[in-house]
C-alpha cells in the first residue's frame, strides 16, 4: 500500500480513535500507512476535566456507622455521586484531545474490571481510572501489578477479605481466568495458591489507599503454574507473565478489539504474542504491530465490526455538530445500549461485537439517531459545516461499507447524511 | 416498492390485515415456562435447608437460618419464602435438591453458560431452549425482560426478544427500518435477524400490553414488575411459550444474612403474586415457573460472614401441575462426602429440562443420557 486514500484514513480513525472525526482523518490522508500510524500513537495531553465533589469515604463511613437512615443517606449519596462520576467521564470522552489513549482507557477498562456497583466508592473508582489512563498506552505489567494494589480492585474481586487462613480466591480467579492467560492454562489449584500469595493485601478505606498487613500474609510454601516455593502476589503476577501464552491472551483481545468478531489466525496471535512479550509488554508496541498488520488493512474485515455505545454516542457527536444532549442524557443512553461506564454488567466486561445489537439496543440506537438527525435549527448546521467535500466524500466518511439502504434523490447534503446515518451500515466500523 | 421488497416486507413484518384469524385474536401456546434466575450464585443451603444435620450448623456458626420453616423429614424452607408456603400446602411446589452437573465450574460466567446452553464442553453456542423448541415463523418462542442477555434462547435460530419493559419497547418499535435488505456480512446479518424479531413482536405486544391488567397487586420492586408484565402478557394472549425475569444479589461472598433473607423474600412475594394471578386468570394449570442459578455456594462460610462459589443447590418448580414435594436427594454435608469443601450433586441439571422438554411441552428430549423427573 503506497499513500492512505480518505477511505482507508477513515478506516484507521473510526477503529483506534473515537468515532471519524474529519479533522483527524484529514490530517493523516495521503500519508504513508507507517508514519499515519505513528502520528495517531503520539502521546497527547492526558487532561481530563476537574473533578467533581466526592465525599471523603471517612465521613461515609460515619454517615454509615450512625443509624439505618444514615446507612441508607450514605447509599444515596454515593449513587449521586456516582452519577457525577459517570458524567464526568463521558464530558471526557466528548471533549478530550487524545482519543486513541481514550479508546484504549476503555478497552483497559473493561479489561481490569470493577465497578461502582460493587466498590461503591466513586473516588476509588476515579483512581482506578486515572491509573489506567496513565498506563493505557503504556506497559502492561505495570498496569497488572499497580491494579493488582489498587483499592478499587482490591474492593471489587473481595481482595479485603483473603487472609491468613481463610483466602478469599476471587481475585486470584479473576487474574488467571481474564486478566492475564485465560482458561485451560491453570489448575484450579494454581487459584488457590495464588490467592494464598496474595493474603494480606488490603484497602485502608478511609484513606483510599493499598495497604499491606503483614500480620495477615500466609508465608508458607506453595505449588503454583508447576514452581514451588512462598512467593509474594508480585512474583506470582512475574511468574504468569514469563508464559508466552499471557501476551498472546491480550493479542487476541486486541484482535477482538482492532480486528474482527471471526476467530483469529493463530499463527497471527503467536507473532503479535511475541513482539508484545519482547517489548516486555510494551502496549504501544502491540498496538502498533496490530494497526500495521496486513489483517488490519484486509477488505475482508473493513466495516465487520459493530460500534459499541460509545463508539455510536461520542463518536457521532464527536463527528457531527449535532445539538449536544445534556451529559446525563449520555450517559442513561450508554447504559440503555448496553454500556454503562464504570458499571461493567460482570467482572468478564462488556461481551462486544455482535452481542452489542440485540432485540433491546437496536431500538434504543435507531430512536437516538433519529432523534439527533431530525430536522431542526441545530441539525441545519451539518449543511455548512461540510463545505468543500463531495457527496461521494461524505459516503466515505461516514459509513464502511456501500450503504444498503435507498439514499434520498432529492438533493441536499443534510438529508444525505441523515439518510447514512439512519443506515444500517452505519452501525458498524 | 416493487414486487421483491413487497414480500420481503410482508414476510417481515406482519400487518394487521395480513394475520390469520386465529393470530390476530391472539394465541396463547398451551404450556408456558417462566425462567427465574438467581443472578450470582444463590445459596441453595440457607434456601432449602436441612436443618437436623449437625454438619449444617457447623459449616456456619454465624450464617445458619435459626427459624426455618419445616416441610418434610429433616428439610426446611427459608423463612423468608414463607409467602410460598400455601403453594407447598397446595401440593402445587416441587423442591429438587442437588442440582449441579460433574467437574463443577466455580466461575460466574463460566457456569452460567453451561447451565444455559447445557453443555459442560464450551462447545454448544445455542441457548438451550433453542434445542427443544422449533424455530418459528411469525412468532418468537420467548421473551426475556430486564436484560439484554437471551441467556437460555441465545443463539442463532433462537428467536427471543429481550428488553427492558414493554412500554420502551413499544416506544422505541416505531422508528425501527422495516424494510428487508442484503447484509454483507456476518455482523449485519445478525442486525437483519434482530430487526425481524423485533418487529413481530411489537404487533403482538401491541395487542397484549393494550389488554385488560390483573387487580392482584404485586411488589413494587424490579423484579416484582417484571412479574407483574410476564402476567400482563400471558393473560392477554401473547403468542411466547417461555419468559425469563432474573432476580439479582446472590453473589454473597460477605455479609450474606440481610442480603439473602432480603432476596429470599423478593423471590416468595413477587412469585406468590404471580400465582394469585395465574389463578385468577384460570391459567395456572398452564404455567409451570423454574428456578435456576449458575451454582450453590461452599457448605462451609468465609471470614467475611459470606459464602464462597460452590456447587449443587437446591431449586423449585411451581405451578398448577406441579406435582409438590422432594425431588432428588440431599447432597451429604459430612466433610468425608464433600468434593473440595463443595457438595457433589445429585441431579444433573439437564434432567430438569428434560422433564420440560418430554413432560410438559411433550417435545423430544435432547439430551438422551438425562432422564426427566416427574414433578410434572
Amino acid at each position: 500500500m503506497g499513500r492512505l486514500s480518505f477511505s482507508d484514513t477513515r478506516h484507521l480513525v473510526t477503529r483506534t480513535a473515537l468515532g471519524q472525526e474529519l479533522g483527524g482523518i484529514k490530517r493523516l490522508e495521503g500519508k504513508t500507512k507507517e508514519e499515519a500510524i505513528s502520528i495517531l500513537l503520539k502521546p497527547g495531553s492526558l487532561k481530563t476535566p476537574p473533578l467533581p465533589r466526592l465525599t471523603p469515604w471517612a465521613n461515609v463511613n460515619r454517615m454509615k456507622m450512625q443509624s439505618g437512615l444514615g446507612k441508607k443517606r450514605a447509599r444515596k449519596m454515593m449513587k449521586t455521586e456516582g452519577a457525577r462520576l459517570k458524567r464526568w467521564w463521558m464530558l471526557h470522552l466528548l471533549k478530550t484531545k487524545s482519543p486513541v489513549n481514550e479508546h484504549m482507557t476503555l478497552f483497559w477498562h473493561n479489561h481490569f474490571t470493577s465497578s461502582l456497583e460493587k466498590v461503591q466508592q466513586p473516588k476509588l473508582m476515579y483512581l482506578q481510572n486515572q491509573l489506567i489512563r496513565r498506563h493505557a498506552m503504556g506497559n502492561y505489567r505495570t498496569l497488572l501489578h499497580d491494579m493488582a494494589r489498587d483499592p478499587a480492585m482490591l474492593i471489587y474481586l473481595d481482595g479485603n477479605d483473603n487472609v491468613k487462613g481463610s483466602p478469599n480466591e476471587n481475585f486470584a480467579r479473576e487474574l488467571l481466568e481474564l486478566f492475564t492467560i485465560g482458561r485451560g492454562q491453570y489448575s484450579e489449584s494454581d487459584i488457590k495458591t495464588a490467592a494464598i500469595a496474595f493474603t494480606g493485601w488490603g484497602v485502608d478505606r478511609n484513606r483510599g489507599v493499598y495497604k499491606y498487613d503483614a500480620t495477615k500474609h500466609d508465608n508458607k510454601p506453595i505449588r503454583f503454574m508447576g514452581r514451588n516455593g512462598t512467593f509474594s502476589g508480585d512474583q506470582i503476577i512475574d511468574i504468569i507473565l514469563e508464559k508466552p501464552r499471557t501476551a498472546e491472551f491480550i493479542a487476541e483481545k486486541f484482535w477482538k478489539e482492532f480486528i474482527s468478531d471471526a476467530h483469529p489466525d493463530p499463527r497471527v496471535i503467536k507473532q503479535w504474542g511475541t513482539v508484545f512479550r519482547k517489548s516486555n509488554y510494551n502496549i504501544k508496541t502491540l498496538l502498533s504491530e496490530v494497526l500495521n498488520s496486513d489483517a488490519f488493512w484486509s477488505p475482508k474485515y473493513k466495516g465487520t465490526l459493530t460500534k459499541s455505545p460509545v463508539d455510536l454516542v461520542v463518536g457521532t457527536l464527536r463527528a457531527l455538530p449535532f445539538p449536544k444532549l445534556p451529559d446525563n442524557e449520555l450517559v442513561h443512553i450508554t447504559e440503555l445500549l448496553g454500556q454503562d461506564l464504570f458499571d461493567p454488567p460482570t467482572v468478564k466486561g462488556w461481551e462486544g461485537g455482535k452481542s452489542w445489537i440485540d432485540t433491546q439496543t437496536l431500538l434504543v440506537r435507531t430512536s437516538l439517531l433519529t432523534k439527533l438527525t431530525r430536522h431542526s435549527r441545530a441539525s441545519a448546521k451539518v449543511q455548512s459545516y461540510l463545505p468543500n467535500i463531495t457527496g461521494e466524500e461524505v459516503v466515505n466518511w461516514l459509513l464502511p461499507l456501500a450503504p444498503v439502504l435507498p439514499l434520498p434523490t432529492t438533493p441536499g447534503k443534510r438529508r444525505m447524511v441523515r439518510a447514512l446515518i439512519l443506515d444500517p451500515v452505519f452501525q458498524l466500523k | 416498492m416493487n414486487r421483491r421488497e413487497f414480500l420481503q416486507y410482508t414476510s417481515l413484518m406482519p400487518l394487521a390485515g395480513m394475520i390469520p384469524d386465529a393470530f390476530a385474536a391472539g394465541q396463547r401456546p398451551g404450556q408456558i415456562v417462566v425462567l427465574v434466575e438467581l443472578k450470582g450464585g444463590n445459596d441453595g443451603l440457607n434456601t432449602l435447608i436441612p436443618f437436623r444435620d449437625d454438619n449444617y450448623h457447623k459449616a456456619r456458626p454465624s450464617l445458619r437460618i435459626k427459624n426455618p420453616i419445616p416441610l418434610k423429614d429433616n428439610i426446611a424452607m427459608n423463612p423468608y419464602l414463607k409467602q410460598l408456603l400455601p403453594l407447598w400446602k397446595e401440593g402445587n411446589m416441587a423442591w429438587i435438591q442437588g442440582v449441579g452437573y460433574s467437574r463443577p465450574s466455580r466461575s460466574h460466567f463460566h457456569s452460567i453458560d453451561i447451565w444455559e446452553t447445557a453443555s459442560t464442553r464450551n462447545n454448544e453456542i445455542r441457548g438451550w431452549l433453542s434445542r427443544v423448541l422449533p424455530a418459528r415463523h411469525n412468532a418468537v418462542n420467548g421473551i426475556v425482560l430486564g436484560d439484554n442477555n437471551l441467556g437460555p434462547m441465545a443463539g442463532p435460530s433462537g428467536s427471543g426478544v429481550a428488553m427492558e419493559d414493554p412500554k420502551t419497547f413499544l416506544r422505541q418499535t416505531k422508528y425501527l427500518n422495516k424494510k428487508h435488505y442484503k447484509p454483507a456480512n456476518a455482523s449485519m446479518a445478525h442486525m437483519l435477524n434482530i430487526q425481524g424479531q423485533i418487529n413481530i413482536t411489537a404487533e403482538q405486544l401491541k395487542r397484549t400490553y393494550n389488554g385488560r391488567r390483573s387487580s392482584v397487586r404485586f411488589p413494587n420492586s424490579r423484579f416484582g414488575r417484571k412479574l407483574e408484565q410476564v402476567s400482563q402478557m400471558i393473560v392477554n394472549g401473547m403468542d411466547a411459550p417461555v419468559y425469563k425475569v432474573s432476580l439479582e444479589g446472590f453473589d454473597t461472598h460477605a455479609g450474606q444474612v440481610d442480603q439473602h433473607n432480603n432476596l429470599m423474600n423478593h423471590l416468595g412475594g413477587g412469585l406468590s403474586a404471580f400465582s394469585t394471578a395465574m389463578k385468577q386468570a384460570k391459567l395456572w394449570d398452564n404455567v409451570v415457573v423454574v428456578t435456576y442459578s449458575e451454582f450453590g455456594r461452599r457448605v462451609a462460610q468465609n471470614n467475611s460472614g459470606g459464602t464462597d462459589h460452590g456447587s449443587a443447590a437446591a431449586h423449585f418448580a411451581i405451578g398448577g401441575r406441579v406435582r409438590g414435594g422432594m425431588y432428588g436427594k440431599q447432597p451429604s454435608l459430612d466433610p468425608s462426602k464433600l468434593y473440595d469443601g463443595d457438595l457433589i450433586h445429585t441431579v444433573d441439571f439437564r434432567e430438569v429440562y428434560a422433564t420440560l422438554a418430554q413432560r410438559w411441552w411433550r417435545r423430544p428430549n435432547p439430551w438422551k443420557a438425562h432422564r426427566p423427573i416427574p414433578f410434572v
